[in-house]
Formats: structure tokens, C-alpha cells, sequence
């Protein structure tokens, strides 16, 4: 019984860290601050309020601030490998390595609600 | 007389535009029940899982071109084309009036 137990506790134990290290290689873990130095390219577009796109489509560029760190990493590696199509995103995106990816999204992630 | 002619012809003429542009709230909230909030959360404020992005609060036209896309297919990903194809164009434009008038941490950012 108290084999079971144990095998068990183990057994659970070994999953949850194979999940942790699974998710730990998916995100490179990304620095707020080393992002102040990346984000000169993103706010020509995402820094002005209500900025929209010009052509083809008229639309206004996302919201990036609070947004989930996972997304706008996933969102910026698809731009990079030309999965996810946008021109100057692609652009961008391809100059990225993935520490700049996750700086860049724990920047825009964690960012305070100062702008509305 | 005249005058009450040309407000008459300007009025019809903008009703139907601003509910196009608007889209209807109330129907996209009944549709955002039954399909978008067991992944992106009740509102679209607290998605269930960190790669699915928040909705509340996004810009109206984004949310329609992001759901145009990957019901056209132009935007790949497999679970939202299942969502989004079977959308009309008025679903999702009701869908976006919801989603951009919710709160959430989504803002503005520099």
C-alpha cells in the first residue's frame, strides 16, 4: 500500500517536472528591461494611439499591453518564419532572435497601465 | 421643405451605416458564449490557457480582420479556422463590437 503511495507521488512528481522543463524550453524566460532597447522598431506603429495601417486593409494596429507573453511570443516566431503574413511584421520579426521574442513579450506583457 | 428633404435623404443614408460599422453587441456576446469563451474566457478578459490571446478591450476592426483571416484561411491556424469559417460577416462584426467593448488588462502600450 504504502509501495503504491510512494510510486504514485513519484510518479506524479516525474511528470510535473517534465512539463516544467517542457514548457521552460518552449519560452526562454525574457527580460522587461532588456526589451527598452528593442522596442524602438514596434513603437513606430504600436506607440501611437489609434495608429491604423495604410494598405492594403485599413485597420488599427493591436493593442500589445497587458497581452498574454505566450501569444505575442507565438505571434512574433510566426511572423519570423513567414507562417503568420504580414509585410513589415515579417520584416521585423525576422531580425529577432528568440531572446529578443522573449524580452520583448515579457516588455509588452507586464507593462503597467499607464496608456489607455 | 427642401430643407426637410435633405435631412430626410442624410439620415437614411447614415442609419445603415453606422449599424455596419457598429455591429451588434448583444448578438455578439450570445455568440462569443457558446464558442470563444471556454478558451478566451468569460468576456474575453481571462483566457484559459497563456497562448491564447485576451480579447477585451482590442480594437473593433482588428478583431474583424483577425477573424476574416483565419476564416479565409490567409491567417493558418487550425482550431480558429474551425471557428471562424462558419461565421458570416455580420457575426463577426457583432463579435468585435462585443470583444472591443470589454475590460481587461489589454491597453495602449508605448
Amino acid at each position: 500500500m504504502k509501495i503504491k503511495l510512494h510510486t504514485g507521488l513519484l510518479a506524479g512528481a516525474l511528470l510535473c517536472a517534465a512539463t516544467l522543463a517542457q514548457a521552460q524550453q518552449a519560452a526562454p524566460a525574457g527580460d522587461p528591461k532588456e526589451a527598452h532597447k528593442k522596442i524602438a522598431m514596434c513603437e513606430g506603429c504600436h506607440g501611437i494611439p489609434g495608429y491604423k495601417t495604410a494598405y492594403p486593409q485599413v485597420y488599427h494596429v493591436p493593442k500589445l499591453g497587458g497581452q498574454q507573453a505566450t501569444y505575442i511570443s507565438n505571434a512574433l516566431h510566426a511572423y519570423k518564419s513567414g507562417q503568420r503574413q504580414h509585410p513589415s511584421m515579417r520584416g521585423i520579426a525576422a531580425s529577432l532572435s528568440d531572446k529578443d521574442i522573449a524580452d520583448l513579450s515579457a516588455y509588452y506583457s507586464t507593462a503597467a497601465e499607464a496608456h489607455k | 421643405m427642401s430643407r426637410l428633404r435633405t435631412l430626410i435623404a442624410v439620415a437614411g443614408l447614415a442609419l445603415p451605416l453606422a449599424a455596419t460599422a457598429a455591429g451588434n453587441s448583444a448578438n455578439g456576446k450570445a455568440i462569443a458564449e457558446k464558442i470563444c469563451a471556454a478558451c478566451h474566457g468569460a468576456d474575453g478578459a481571462k483566457p484559459v490557457a497563456p497562448e491564447n490571446p485576451i480579447l477585451a478591450g482590442q480594437y473593433n476592426d482588428y478583431i474583424v480582420k483577425a477573424l476574416s483571416d483565419y476564416k479565409s484561411g490567409k491567417r493558418a491556424n487550425p482550431v480558429m479556422k474551425g471557428f471562424a469559417e462558419p461565421l458570416s460577416k455580420k457575426d463577426i462584426e457583432d463579435l468585435a463590437a462585443w470583444f472591443s467593448g470589454q475590460h481587461s488588462v489589454l491597453h495602449f502600450q508605448r
